[in-house]
């Protein structure tokens, strides 16, 4: 008998005599009230709450403002991004180049892209009661990008967000690869003290974009 | 950690805890019970209790039926690309992991934290293999460098201050570092960004299993468990079969109260989705389900709900017990009350059957967690699989405690010889008495005096109960007549016995 086979078949001695418990029925999750601009105010406030940087952009000539801003605060010389629609739409790779930042391909080799000052990505779907971003792993849409630089840029739309965790999961359940990111990267193994930035992201801005 | 075959003497590694050790621990749980306790504040009580019975109640479901759950994971991640290995025990999943580093000519690992890789001690196998494994959680990479253990299920540098940090970073790295959280974690993480970017191989846990997709769920703050998952050519979870859920609606429940409890966060700042393989993940994906014990614990219907368990450290806080010891007075991978349940369950009662009376029973861990274990219930249970032994173990427990239980609960089963030891303790206690105290008492009793006075037998209860409640004055009136023909009885018995006597002369 293979292995699985005597784990499957103790399994099912185990569970020869066992009471079958059903499925529940799952309680709803906490949802959020609001009109759109209200529930946009409260993710943002979220995502502060968690050491989060925000901004809310309506204008095209306010998302070149916030990128110089932040190139400068940072001091951003080399970045890398998604490259999906909604990135190209927003022109934010011609943006950071007029900035004088100079722009890696996400499959130039790891090492390099180590060296990455900040990553520009969308986002697939928002949670504005914890403030979480979640990233599908699509083409183009490289796990890198939101992982090696030390600061991480993630801009998303109002329509993005979502109602509850079970909402925003089940968008994720369907290509079933993705990061649910709340906040920057973080530890408290020391005294429990918070210290932010261990392996991931030190800095981690998430900008709403409207228009 | 204790010799692989010897004995945990729970007792003995209590009093062996360092007092800096001891505040160390005191105010990090503290501090971890304060702030679950906002988290769960801030969520509502009413919608955290809803949750804890749904994921009591879903994971209850999923164990009994992992005969269901087990086959269809297995195929949803086959599907998807993966492998999925199945290993019986440690010594199996050791060699499956140890097969594989072999076949990728591995050199070095980078892993992220996992409970279970203690539980097997993968690391020592790796390294007898000439494998380097690298721990990369900062707490467990500071475990390891002080060549130490875990010292809590989700915070395995509990026992540590900044200070010793400090030190093991001088000692081990060779870097001048100030007792600063801060600069201590960016030493950290220059060290181990080189090795992420070096390592053939990531080995990660998991946190959840979910079986409708296929799909492993990853949990890391820190970020390292995306590293480890993302970078290598090839990734390895090795996962307990108890970690399967159904589908993502039920990962909904538990993600909801699983970061909560942890560490107060409403979610940890990174949940990592895997589905067998990706383009521009890692080229190979294996999940290995072990057993190891596990299904033991589930052919046991009074110890079962043992394996509801997520892993999230909130009874180890709590626990006053824990709270003055630390974890490694557990002696194995698994610390605190559910360590208590799970170390004799997977090791056996001959090792860790002193763990399950390592509880004060007060509930504190019942009342806290978050799957809702019955946690003082099934330690009962272990503690009765101690002394007189069941279906699933032979009782370990010295003759003379063997004999002692029996005839505790022969005396606790019978009211009136219960009635009448506790009226003779009032005698038999005269001559330690000093006041309202008895301070010191003979052996055995003296393992309590040696610290703390006992406080005297007054057996007075019946008494004031009797003369308090309707049912204690019936119960007196039904005695009182009780004795009344018991001593006519006995009278009358004396009588005849009597008689019969004087006539025999």
């Amino acid at each position: 008998m293979t292995s699985r086979e005597i784990i499957l078949s103790r399994v099912k001695t185990a569970l020869s005599a066992a009471h079958r418990v059903p499925m529940p029925a799952l309680p709803a999750l906490p949802q959020l009230e609001g009109d759109a601009s209200a529930r946009i105010e409260a993710t943002l406030a979220a995502i502060e709450s968690v050491s989060g940087k925000t901004r809310r952009v309506t204008r095209p000539a306010d998302l070149r403002n916030a990128l110089a801003d932040l190139i400068g605060a940072e001091k951003i010389g080399k970045a890398m991004l998604w490259d999906n629609a909604d990135l190209r739409e927003l022109r934010v790779a011609e943006t950071l180049a007029e900035l004088g930042v100079a722009i890696l391909a996400p499959d130039a080799d790891k090492r390099e892209l180590a060296q990455c000052d900040l990553g520009v990505t969308g986002a697939d779907a928002v949670l504005p009661q914890t403030g979480s971003i979640a990233l599908r792993a699509l083409p183009g849409q490289s796990e890198l990008v939101s992982l090696l630089p030390r600061v991480h840029l993630a801009l998303f739309r109002p329509a993005a967000l979502r109602a509850d965790l079970r909402d925003l999961l089940a968008q994720l359940q369907r290509d079933a690869h993705a990061v649910l990111i709340t906040g920057p990267s973080r530890t408290a193994d020391i005294e429990k003290t918070l210290a932010i930035g261990v392996h991931g992201p030190k800095v981690f801005y998430a900008w709403s974009y409207e228009g | 950690m204790t010799h692989p075959l010897a004995r945990i003497d729970f007792r003995y590694n209590t009093q062996h805890v360092p007092p800096k050790v001891r505040a160390a621990i005191q105010k990090n749980t503290r501090t971890a019970i304060v702030k679950r306790g906002e988290a769960v504040a801030q969520l509502g009580v009413a919608t955290w209790e809803q949750l804890r019975q749904a994921a009591h109640d879903l994971k209850l479901h999923t164990l009994t039926h992992l005969d269901a759950y087990l086959p269809q994971l297995e195929a949803n991640v086959i599907a998807a690309g993966g492998v999925v290995h199945w290993a019986n025990d440690a010594d199996e999943a050791r060699r499956i992991v140890l097969a594989l580093a072999r076949a990728h000519n591995v050199t070095r690992i980078t892993k992220v934290k996992s409970m279970l890789s203690e539980e097997i001690e993968l690391n020592e196998a790796l390294g007898d293999a000439g494998i380097r494994a690298l721990e990369t959680d900062l707490g467990e990479y500071i475990v390891q460098l002080d060549h130490s253990r875990p010292s809590h299920p989700t915070n395995p540098t509990l026992h540590y201050t900044k200070e010793d940090i400090a030190e093991i970073f001088r000692r081990e790295l060779g870097v001048d570092a100030p007792p600063d959280p801060f600069v201590l974690t960016e030493i950290a993480r220059q060290k181990l960004r080189a090795e992420f970017l070096a390592a053939e191989m990531g080995i990660s846990g998991g946190n959840f299993l979910i079986a409708e997709t296929g799909t492993l769920a990853l949990i890391t703050n820190e970020g390292n468990g995306r590293m480890c998952t993302t970078l290598p050519p090839v990734h390895v979870a090795i996962v307990g079969i108890e970690k399967v859920i159904p589908d993502w609606n039920s990962l909904a429940v538990a993600l909801s109260l699983l970061a909560r409890s942890t560490t107060g966060q409403q979610l940890s700042a990174y949940t990592s989705f895997i589905t067998g393989t990706r383009a521009g993940g890692p080229r190979e994906f294996h999940l290995i389900l072990l057993d190891n014990g596990r299904t033991q614990i589930l052919r046991d219907p009074a110890a079962r709900e043992t394996l509801l368990c997520i892993r999230c450290g909130a009874c180890a806080n709590i626990c006053p017990v824990f709270q003055n010891i630390g974890g490694h007075a557990y002696g194995w991978a698994y610390s605190g009350p559910i360590g208590a349940l799970v170390t004799p369950q997977l090791i056996g009662t001959l090792r860790a059957g002193d763990l399950p009376f390592a509880s004060s029973l007060c509930g504190a861990c019942a009342d806290i967690c978050p799957v809702k274990i019955p946690i003082p219930q099934i330690l009962v249970h272990l503690r009765q699989r101690v002394v007189a032994g069941d279906a699933f173990a032979a009782p370990v427990a010295p003759p003379a405690m063997q004999a002692g239980a029996r005839a505790g609960a022969f005396g606790l089963s019978q009211p009136w010889l219960y009635e009448l030891g506790s009226q003779m303790l009032k005698f038999a206690q005269m001559p330690f008495a000093r006041g309202a105290w008895l301070p010191s008492l003979p052996p055995p009793a003296n393992r309590w005096t040696l610290t703390r006075p006992f406080p005297k037998f007054d057996a007075t209860f019946r008494d004031w109960f009797r003369a308090r409640t309707p049912q204690g004055r019936a119960q007196k009136q039904t005695r009182a007549l009780g004795a009344a023909v018991l001593a006519l009885g006995a009278g009358a018995l004396l009588f005849a016995l009597a008689r019969k006597l004087w006539r025999r002369k």
